[in-house]
């Protein structure tokens, strides 16, 4: 293995970069939230003096549950997230892809769902457990219209699913959220992320009112530190493959950097408005809307991309 | 009759026949040995195949690269599965378990190794006969139902069978190897709509596929893992691999329709599996719906989505069959294969828990693991196939790629409710006190799960070079290229660093404490269990999927069901005409007679 590869994974775009920049767009969306309630939010640092006041709370360990798979399944989260976030970031800011193309990240997605489900179901808690199914349930309420729109940027590309390939055609033809199919499959995959990310209204698996933080009950001091660690890094990684996908990449030289940012901000803070203008949806609510109004729009798209619109 | 081909077949059935007088120890160690010996041959094969065998002046057996590659799997997983076996059987079917398991292995491999169509469809009919056998052994309320169910539905197919091949035969012959059939006249036609039918009776195809999960719940767990989940699959794939590749010059539309049922038998299947209470026909369900990807791979006519295909046949003989051995090591200890009653089984049997969890992670196609390989393979060809199509094909193709990359998530859903309930979750208190499995089965699926770990991590090293691309050759296809990238092992990799990062920060972070778990100040007890079953009660009760799983519940959909009705309904109208009276049998051959005459002209 290459060390540059090492230095991706570890650095930039992997590890400090994305956790980074994740703590302060959590910054950002707690400080927007808060303007949302007339509250005025909390300073600059807040998310990080968060995480290291968790590192230094105690961790308790569930006497009826897997104790092994309750710690794994955090740290293990954090490094699928950690890859997911090389290998955008290097496709986004460099255009070579580093460990897989669009499939191996709508696959390795899956897997940090699977870490949240474990990690809860090993809790041995009901409220763990239901949290857990309801994960599952979301999942599979926003995979169809995930995999849909992102098929849209696969068939624009040659039907390749290499990311740089992706970004390749964006260059000689324009950013895909200019088509027609390419800004509906841009919403779509807008509010699929939103689930998949499960922020309000999606909050199902959490549902605090409901049943207090579900799969992430039982978690506390490192462990939940990392949980939350995990929660920001998303607030980088699903930006930027909404970038990448749909806004046409992001350049790291002259104008193309505050492009970039604009980008990157305008989508976060679609994402914080959706968040703050919406109560949380029933399950069966969320499964129907994704699966009956979201995906025939997506697979409405599909079929304009396959015509070139 | 002294070649090596014929000992393949003849070993495994002589061991059938000792196994018929010896006791239990010796009928175990003669199987082992004739499955090694047969492996030891079958190695011998490896760059060097034996001289064909001719009987009666023409060739009879014979092994190419597409038959070698189902030999050789059908060896390895049967002396694996067989590990599994030699301790925990079912005292009261031992006996014949262990004449039926070295005759099914002779008669699988009579039937990859038969070049001439009438030896294929003896050694195929005695594989279902030995099918049948093992459905016999069940010994739950509807064992025997399920049994004639598996018998009818498999059976029924050879009749399919018999009648391609003759078909077939009319035009080129009985040979399976040689032949290059076009669907020109209806004769061709019919004969691969017939052996499509045998194909998808024996691998557990859509609408074909029911006495799969039946079968699963009823039979020994044993052969559950050794025929739906593994033989049938590489006999029937195997089928369709020789029609598909070759056999038969099959045009884009065929193919079309091949891949949609593909597809369909994806789906179908993983909605079925997600709502079942019952571990055995969870697992069926994805026994069947697992064949939908082999079947798209293998018809699309795209040389990277066939290999996928051939390719994700052994990774699912690798989970499935691990799969089912890990529920069948929990059953065992736990007494039930009902998902309702079981449930925190990893803390007692945590080896077994984690080989289930790789076969879960593998066939959920979750990378590193061989799964997603495979799978990623067929969505590849797939996508390169739709590039090169009309809008209208290709939108064809690409909702029946969408349906496979969605079926898998469902796979993931429901392996996700049943490592929930059989492993995770609140233990019941009656399985206080429960032991690991024994050290046999829990190295079987050990070996399983490593072979998923290793063929995912190394699949172009080891089995795409060795057997796959082969195999794949063999049919016809050449130039693998991928037009996706994936370094599994690079993600292993910097999934492993990162974890240690992780652990390390926790470790030298971390104070601990153990205590109960808090449910609001309630007392955790058994009434708050979360067994997991209805996870996806709100997609069973959603419109208009309601209605489809209540008929399915109710068998509507049932080929087997909806045969015998109407077999039923018919025969009891020629019941009703049958009145006792003279003048109207009288009357019936008189009407007979003048039918007679009219056909006749």
């Amino acid at each position: 293995m290459k060390a540059s590869i090492l230095f991706d994974f570890l650095v930039f775009p992997g590890i400090v970069f994305t956790a980074g920049l994740g703590l302060i767009a959590g910054w950002l969306d707690r400080k927007v939230s808060a303007r949302f309630q007339y509250r005025v939010g909390p300073p600059l640092f807040q998310n990080f003096n968060d995480f290291f006041k968790l590192l230094g709370k105690e961790a308790m360990l569930v006497k009826e549950g897997v104790p092994w798979l309750f710690v794994a399944a955090p740290l293990a989260g954090f490094a699928v997230i950690s890859l997911v976030a090389t290998f955008v970031g290097t496709a986004l800011f460099f255009g070579r892809d580093t460990g897989g193309d669009l499939i191996v990240v709508m696959y390795l997605l899956m897997l940090y769902s699977v870490t949240i489900v474990l990690g809860g179901a090993a809790a041995g808690n009901v409220y763990a457990g239901l949290g857990a199914g309801r994960e599952v349930k979301l999942l599979l309420a926003d995979e169809l219209p995930f995999i849909l729109a992102c098929l849209v940027p696969i068939v624009h590309a040659g039907y390749r699913p290499q990311l740089a390939d992706i970004l390749a055609r964006q260059a000689e033809h324009g950013m895909l959220v200019g088509s027609v199919s390419g800004a509906a499959a841009f919403v779509v995959a807008l509010l699929a992320v939103q689930a998949k990310m499960a922020l309000p209204p999606f909050h199902i698996p959490e549902a605090e009112t409901e049943i207090v933080a579900g799969p992430f009950i039982e978690y506390s001091g490192p462990l939940l530190a990392f949980w939350k660690l995990n929660q920001f890094m998303m607030f980088v990684v699903f930006p930027f493959l909404l970038i990448l996908l749909f806004w046409g990449g992001f350049q790291l030289t002259g104008p193309g950097v505050v492009w970039g940012v604009l980008k990157y901000l305008l989508i976060l803070v679609l994402m914080i408005i959706i968040k703050n203008t919406n109560p949380r949806v029933r399950t069966d609510t969320a499964i129907a809307f994704f699966w009956k109004y979201l995906s025939p729009l997506a697979l409405a798209a599909v079929v304009l991309a396959v015509l070139g619109v | 009759m002294d070649s090596p081909l014929v000992l393949v077949i003849a070993a495994p059935l002589a061991v059938a026949l000792l196994n018929l007088f010896l006791p239990i120890a010796l009928r175990k160690a003669m199987t082992v040995i004739g499955i090694i010996l047969g492996g030891v041959l079958v190695r011998g094969f490896f760059g060097a195949p034996p001289p064909s065998v001719a009987l009666f002046g023409t060739t009879a057996l014979s092994l190419d690269d597409l038959s070698f590659f189902s030999l050789a799997f059908i060896h390895i997983i049967g002396l694996i599965i067989f590990l599994f076996c030699l301790k925990g059987l079912d005292p009261g079917t031992e006996r014949t378990f262990l004449v039926l398991y070295p005759l099914t292995l002779a008669c699988a491999n009579g039937t990859v190794l038969s070049s001439h169509g009438v030896g294929f469809l003896v050694f195929w009919g005695l594989s279902g006969l030995a099918l049948y056998g093992f459905a016999l052994l069940g010994q739950g309320e509807s064992a025997s139902a399920t049994a004639k169910k598996t018998f009818i539905l498999v059976g029924g197919s050879d009749v399919f069978l018999i009648m391609g091949l003759a078909l077939a035969a009319m035009s080129s012959g009985w040979s399976l190897f040689d032949a290059r059939i076009p669907l020109a006249g209806p004769a061709e036609a019919l004969a691969f709509v017939f052996l499509l039918i045998a194909a998808f009776a024996k691998a557990g195809g859509f609408p074909l596929h029911t006495w799969v999960p039946d079968f699963s719940r009823d039979a020994p767990v044993e052969s559950a893992a050794f025929l739906p989940a593994s033989l049938d699959k590489l006999l029937g794939i195997y089928l369709l691999a020789r029609m598909m590749g070759g056999y038969f010059e099959v045009g884009l539309f065929t193919r079309m329709i091949v891949v949609t049922l593909g597809a369909l038998t994806v789906i179908v299947a993983v909605m079925m599996a997600m709502v079942q209470h019952n571990g055995r026909r969870l697992l069926g369900y994805h026994a069947v719906s697992q064949v939908g990807y082999m079947i798209m791979g293998v018809a699309s006519g795209h040389a990277l989505a066939f290999a996928g295909g051939l390719f994700h046949l052994l990774n699912n003989v690798l989970y499935k069959s691990n799969l089912f051995l890990a529920l069948g090591s929990a059953e065992k200890r736990a007494g039930s294969h009902d998902l309702d009653e079981l449930g925190g089984l990893a803390k007692a049997m945590p080896a077994t828990f984690a080989m289930a969890l790789v076969g879960a992670l593998s066939i959920s196609g979750l990378p590193p693991f061989n799964g997603f390989f495979s799978k990623w393979m067929i969505y590849q060809g797939l996508l390169e196939q739709a590039g090169g199509l009309a809008p209208a094909y290709a939108v064809w193709l690409l909702v029946c790629l969408i349906m496979a990359v969605f079926g898998s998530a469902l796979t993931l859903a429901s392996f996700m409710k049943f490592l929930h309930a059989v492993f995770l979750g609140r233990r019941p208190e009656r399985f206080e006190g429960l032991r690991e499995a024994p050290a046999n089965q829990w190295l079987a699926t050990g070996l399983l799960a490593l072979l998923c770990v290793v063929f995912g991590l190394f699949a172009q090293a080891v089995p795409l070079r060795l057997f796959v691309f082969p195999a794949a050759r063999e049919a016809g296809f050449e130039a693998f290229t991928y037009p996706g990238f994936y370094r599994p092992n690079l993600i292993l990799t910097l999934f492993v660093i990162g974890f240690l990062a992780g652990l390390a920060v926790y470790l030298l972070t971390a104070k601990t404490r153990r205590d109960g778990a808090y449910i609001g100040g309630h007392v955790p007890s058994e009434a708050f269990r979360v067994t997991g079953t209805d996870f996806y009660k709100e997609i069973t009760e959603m419109r208009p999927l309601a209605t489809l799983y209540r008929q399915a519940e109710n068998k509507a959909f049932d080929v087997y069901d909806l045969g015998s009705k109407a077999t039923f309904g018919l025969s009891h109208l020629l019941q009703r005409a049958h009145a006792g009276q003279l003048q109207v049998y009288v009357l019936f051959i008189l009407f007979g007679v003048l039918l007679f005459m009219i056909l006749a002209g």
